[in-house]
């Protein structure tokens, strides 16, 4: 692979031990990289039946061959590990500057093991690597354990780190990176913690080597290029970012509201991009290296609130906003830098204070209970309920286990937002139903960025497509997940993906890595990644019977908006989906598709 | 009347939220857009429409909450009391 990859470098955090080995070339020819080697690993390492918060389970933080590269915005890495949350395999995304850090230092992938016996940290510097102990930044936010590390290990170190959320294993907590990047979803803070480990810093000084330096530089000038022209990537999303969404989906009508008891909010506007923009947004900001620039900076200096960081980005104004009936932006803003701070997922914690909200309006839960009231629209209360969530304190204890465990705990499962205890992000699936179908069928439950078929369904992107027809939807479905899981795999950020598409990474890929792959060698590698999550997810009890969605959008029309009396359709779709991937009509992989892929 | 909202960059580019005109028999968006055009001296069309007068990819344009792409696209018809919203093309995640 012409050393376009790093090393490995394995962590036994019980022994304390730290081992520098290579990567399996095999494997990572046939599983590209970021996601889809670390899956590997951890599915050929982990039994799938393991508690995801016991000394079992591993965490792996994993970049991909375009990781660190001058291509186009390659800032990215995946961390993968079981999750606590749903069960099954999590690979949570994130960029910044820590990815592209670790390749400087020579490492293409980290996996820790076991659990220290007291809390540590890892420091890089290039191959020189060790465990430290940790013990006087445990109880730390995120913002003040990155300074300390710093100031303590080496200033121009890039450092990947839990919050108190982690530590007491919140069950969606994130990692941390760059102050105000997060590996958000599905828990793996939450896995770090358990492992007494809260940060990795990392200081390197090396390169990252193509093998086709020439044909690298090409196509790096022909997506720059790309990149730029496109109305999305080139001026869209800096200039507005991601919440520039929230008008376009409410005026659509598929902005979950009250915890998708509406979808369209009343409070939508107040709460927009183009609010931000008017109100706390300073500048935008990109990971290293990308021409985009999505990244929102922003600061409060108001009486009730006050702070400054990154963010909230759309689904965080619709999670922390709209699902609970919260217009108020300043209020979303800094229960947004909570999140951060604590290190929190901010999907899943908005989601669940709107599952609380629900709870209480039907008045399965009192007042004196929680130790507040806490209805819909409520943003002091929702703010107070985030914090309280992310130290485990009173009711927010019960936060801190989902909306799922949550609303089963007081017999009402169905009022979780959740596809295998994982919450929704911020699209109702009846008004789209190709994102139903992906919906249910993501291997990490509940997921936008599996298979974002928002961007045809909605946005027009490639083209348009009708999104309450079913016919097609599973074919749409197929090739929007199987891409992703390249792009997740090769270090690349889905949002160049609203110009790029699989040619240009299919140049990519085989300029880095000297392995020549054609458009179609690449998405079968995605079917590839896309199945062997799927095997371990079976393995690990996630049986096909969960491939589905919560009642209330299978049975409960949309009650407001263009999209009245709209339910989704998976039972249309999903047939054909599994008929697609190769899958017997129960779901279950054939022998014969995984042996095609190299699987069995 | 016909009750117009601007957003994203067209909001940026024009410091308008909204406007209101009179309805005109037998208008599209397509003529819409060229009225509206005519209200503001800065150039805003090039954002929603092509070198070929057709929608960029991406753009959307909805009249009472339904994208024109489904309805008659450019052509689609507009009457008085119809709300119209201009998006040029954006996304997120």
């Amino acid at each position: 692979m012409s050393g376009c990859y790093g090393k490995l470098l394995r962590v036994d955090l019980t022994a304390g031990t730290c081992k520098i080995e290579a990567l399996n070339d095999k494997w990572a020819k046939e599983f590209i990289g970021g996601r889809g080697l670390a899956s590997k690993y951890l599915a050929e390492e982990v039994a799938a039946d393991i508690d995801a918060l016991s000394p079992k389970n591993k965490l792996i933080m994993a970049t991909g061959p375009l990781t660190g590269t001058y291509g186009a915005a390659n800032g990215r890495y995946m961390v993968v590990t079981k999750s606590p949350l749903t069960g099954t395999i999590a690979s949570s995304n994130s960029g910044g500057y820590f990815p592209c850090e670790l390749r400087y230092a020579g490492f293409s992938m980290i996996i820790f093991e076991g659990k220290a016996e007291h809390p540590c940290y890892l420091q890089i510097y290039n191959d020189r690597v060790e465990l430290v102990g940790a013990v006087h930044l445990w109880g730390k936010p995120t913002q003040e354990t990155e300074d300390a590390i710093l100031a303590e290990f080496h200033g121009d170190a890039k450092v990947a780190c839990i919050g108190p959320a982690g530590e007491n294993q919140v069950l969606f907590a994130n990692i941390m990176n760059d102050k105000h990047r997060a590996s958000g979803r599905s828990g793996v803070g939450a896995v770090m913690g358990s492992k007494n480990l809260k940060a990795v810093a990392v200081r390197g000084t090396g390169g990252v080597k193509v093998a086709k330096p020439a044909a690298f530089r090409e196509t790096a000038i022909e997506t720059y290029g790309m990149l730029k022209e496109n109305p999305v990537s080139g001026e869209g999303l800096p200039a507005l970012g991601t919440p520039v969404l929230v008008n376009v989906i409410n005026q659509f009508g598929a902005l979950p509201t009250r915890n998708f008891q509406e979808d369209t909010f009343a409070g939508a506007e107040a709460i927009s991009g183009e609010a931000l923009a008017a109100t706390y947004l300073k500048r935008n900001k990109g990971c290293m290296g990308c021409v985009i620039g999505c990244g929102r900076v922003t600061s409060l200096s108001g009486a009730r609130f006050s702070g400054s960081g990154e963010g909230p980005e759309y689904e965080t104004l619709w999670s922390l906003g709209a699902t609970c009936g919260v217009d108020d932006l300043a209020a979303i803003t800094k229960a947004n830098y909570i999140c951060n701070e604590y290190g929190m997922d901010t999907i899943t914690a908005g989601a669940t204070v709107a599952c609380a909200m629900e709870l209480y309006e039907k008045g399965l839960i009192n007042e004196a209970e929680i130790g507040m009231s806490l209805n819909f629209g409520d943003a002091d209360a929702m703010v107070k309920l985030v914090e309280m969530a992310a130290k485990k304190e009173g009711f927010g204890a019960k936060i801190a286990l989902g909306s799922y465990r949550l609303a089963e705990s007081y017999g009402a499962p169905e009022l979780s937002m959740t596809v295998k205890k994982q919450e929704f992000p911020a699209y109702d699936g009846r008004g789209m139903q190709g994102m139903a179908l992906n919906y249910a069928t993501s291997n990490r439950g509940a997921c936008h960025v599996r298979g974002y078929l928002v961007s045809p369904e909605i946005l027009g992107l490639p083209e348009k497509i009708d999104p309450q027809a079913t016919d097609g939807k599973a074919t749409w479905a197929k090739i929007f997940q199987d891409f992703t899981a390249v792009v997740d795999s090769v270090g690349v950020c889905l949002f160049t993906t609203f110009a790029l598409g699989v040619p240009q990474f299919a140049k990519f890929y085989s300029a880095a890595t000297g392995v020549e792959l054609t458009d179609e060698g690449l998405l079968e590698a995605g079917d590839r990644i896309y199945n062997l999550e799927r095997v371990f997810n079976l393995a690990a009890g996630i049986d096909p019977s969960q491939d589905t969605l919560p009642k209330r959008l299978l049975e409960d029309p949309i009650s407001d908006g263009p999209l009245k009396g709209e339910v989704a359709k998976l039972d249309q779709m999903l047939p054909e989906y599994y008929e697609q991937r190769g899958w017997s009509v129960k779901g279950i992989p054939s022998k014969k598709k995984l042996q095609e892929l190299g699987l069995a | 009347m016909i009750r117009i909202q601007f957003y994203s960059l067209l909001r940026l580019l024009l410091k308008e939220e909204k406007l209101d005109l009179p309805a005109c028999t037998d208008e599209n968006i397509e003529q819409l857009l060229q009225r509206v055009q005519k209200h503001f001296s800065t150039p805003f069309l090039h954002k929603l429409l092509d070198d070929q007068g057709g929608l960029h990819a991406g753009t959307i344009i909805m009249v009472n909450r339904r994208n024109i792409l489904h309805l008659e696209s450019l052509e689609t018809p507009v009457r008085d009391g119809d709300l119209i919203a201009f998006f040029p093309p954006g996304a997120g995640g």
